[in-house]
């Protein structure tokens, strides 16, 4: 082997190094974003179910309604009664 | 020498190969992770829409009925005040005078203290 292709090999070698340490960085730095990324998707999980806990009794809006149509339904019975009576006990 | 270079070729396309498998598969292990996260977020977000589509129904409903009661409380109260005129509380006219206590003003002590008899 010639003198010029064992400097080339130690270049090549060399330069192999910095590719695999500039790899090595470059995929840190991958991981570092990857993990905040990670952190925060889980923050956002933490609060969806938060909201989550929030909204479950919403089921109680429409029985609420119910409700509501019930005393305007004993609110009519009494408008009734008294449209009946109104004739008989004015003072 | 020649074999020196090649041991060392040897290990500089090994540690590439070794660090490109760990990073690949720490960085796979994160992305399945959040992989996960997302799934749940997406899970949860679909019950909170499920959840929040009774909102605006059940409020309008409610809102409408409360509208109909309120219209017609005072048709209620209209009839009672036939029933029974004059039973309609009215507010006081005059300004009330400020309240005094029943017991009358208290003798302060402070004067006994300094020996001070008022006439």
């Amino acid at each position: 082997m010639s003198s010029t292709d064992e400097t080339l090999w130690w270049v090549a070698i060399i330069a192999g190094f910095v590719v695999v340490l500039a790899v090595a960085a470059l995929l840190s730095l991958l991981i570092y974003f990857v993990k905040i990324i990670d952190r925060r998707v889980a923050g956002i999980r933490e609060t969806l179910h938060d909201a989550a806990e929030n909204t479950q009794h919403t089921a109680l809006i429409p029985e609420t309604a119910g409700r509501v149509d019930a005393v305007l339904a004993e609110g009519l019975q009494h408008h009734l009664f008294l449209g009946r009576v109104l004739g008989k006990v004015k003072s | 020498m020649t074999t020196t270079l090649v041991v060392l070729t040897v290990v500089d396309i090994v540690l590439l190969i070794a660090g490109l498998a760990v990073y690949l598969f720490w960085v796979g292990t994160l992305l399945a992770r959040i992989a996960a996260n997302l799934e749940d977020c997406a899970e949860t977000v679909r019950r909170i829409n499920v959840h929040a589509a009774a909102i605006v129904p059940g409020v309008s409903h409610i809102n409408r009925t409360g509208g109909v009661v309120a219209g017609a409380l005072p048709l209620l109260y209209g009839m009672a005040e036939e029933i029974v005129v004059g039973a309609t509380y009215t507010p006081p006219t005059e300004a009330r005078p400020p309240a005094r206590p029943a017991s009358g003003t208290r003798r302060s002590r402070l004067h006994d203290a300094v020996g001070f008899v008022p006439r």
